[in-house]
């Protein structure tokens, strides 16, 4: 079944999609990732306040096969975690795109956002 | 028929390395796994903790009766929990193998390259105690990449394998090791062109690649796309 990438995100080359809203990115992991890890079975997030800057590791997703680190695309400070994924893990796999997000953060540097890859960009990595 | 979900007892726990260790679930009365195979997955939880619940590939074989045995590295929860607490005589529930990363032992006379990184090389310990127990006269190529030689897991066991079973090679390339370090073996990434050097009859070669994502999908490319082969003579575990 080939992955989605809605056309309305941007991407990290590390699984990862941003939606931006104002000031502020909501991040999470991308249906392809999802379907790479399996079963999510614990989402580990970090405190709200924190400042983390782009490509630094900042959540944990653990699945039946793997754990991985979770990093953040974009520079900023963490306002908001998603606090229903770490007590229910398999919204990430039934709702990556929607209730399965990890967190937000309030860009440092909104010109990030548009040096991670576009939809078609993504799909070319992953190959659909 | 389904097959059936069952508690275990760990009969024992051996430490590889540091952060590595054996776990050996013994079957209880009248277990029956139904048929399984050398390769294949099982996925361990613990009772009191259900959530703690991780996939496995059987560092043990298909010849090997009456226990599973998986080698378990110390990351997540999971991995954590059993590399900390595991002791013999503690209780798992294991649901039973499966997957589809199997060696191709038939037809005989397969060249299997198997190309790990880290606690990837687990399940390649079963393929090579296969073959060697059962006398095959299938090749079999590990390509090991790890940092150092104290992340070397089963080092002193795939040497006696070796030993045993001529048709078997056990090579290590390190990533990390010091300059001044006495290492008399290959240093640096696997590269294509390593991988390559093994490839003597490109139609009766199976690759197999169990690691890092980076790691299998750059084997992954030189088997399809430098060496033109089909997908069905790649086969993949990934993770991380």
């Amino acid at each position: 079944m080939s992955s989605q990438v809605p056309n309305d995100l941007r991407y990290a080359k590390s699984h990862e999609w941003v939606r931006v809203n104002g000031d502020v990115a909501t991040v999470g992991i991308t249906d392809h990732a999802q379907h790479e890890l399996t079963d999510v079975v614990f989402v580990e997030l970090p405190n709200v306040g924190r400042k983390v800057r782009a490509g630094e590791a900042c959540a944990v997703v653990e699945s039946v096969k793997t754990a991985s680190d979770i990093y953040s695309p974009v520079s900023g400070e963490i306002v908001g975690v998603n606090k229903a994924v770490a007590d229910n893990p398999a919204l990430v796999n039934s709702s990556p795109f929607g209730e399965g997000w990890f967190l937000q953060v309030r860009l440092a540097n909104a010109a990030e956002v548009e040096g991670l890859l576009t939809p078609e960009a993504y799909r070319a990595q992953i190959g659909v | 028929m389904a097959k059936p979900i069952a508690e275990m007892s760990i009969e024992s726990v051996t430490l590889e390395l540091p952060d590595v260790k054996t776990v050996r679930l013994r079957w209880p009365e009248g277990y029956d796994p139904g048929e399984f195979k050398t390769g294949q997955f099982i996925t361990v939880s613990w009772p009191h903790k259900p959530k703690y619940r991780r996939a496995y590939s059987l560092s043990s074989c298909a010849l090997d009766r009456g226990f599973f045995e998986v080698t378990v590295k110390r990351d997540g929860k999971m991995g954590t929990s059993v590399v900390d607490w595991a002791e013999a005589g503690d209780t798992m529930i294991v649901i039973p193998p499966t997957g589809r990363f199997l060696p191709v032992f038939d037809p005989p006379g397969k060249h299997l390259i198997c190309v790990a990184g880290g606690s990837g090389v687990t399940p390649f310990r079963g393929f090579v105690r296969e073959a060697t127990a059962r006398g095959l006269d299938t090749r079999i190529t590990i390509l090991y990449t790890v940092r150092t030689t104290r992340d070397i897991i089963f080092a002193d066991e795939f040497r006696e394998l070796e030993a045993k079973n001529p048709k078997f090679k056990f090579l290590v390339t390190c990533t990390r090791l010091a300059p001044e370090d006495p290492w008399a073996g290959r240093r640096g990434r696997i590269t294509p062109e390593w991988v390559r050097s093994f490839v003597d009859h490109p139609a009766d070669t199976v690759f197999y690649a169990c690691g890092t994502n980076d790691m299998v999908e750059a084997v992954e490319h030189l088997v399809i796309h430098d060496l033109g082969l089909p997908k069905e003579q790649m086969k993949t575990e990934k993770w991380g």
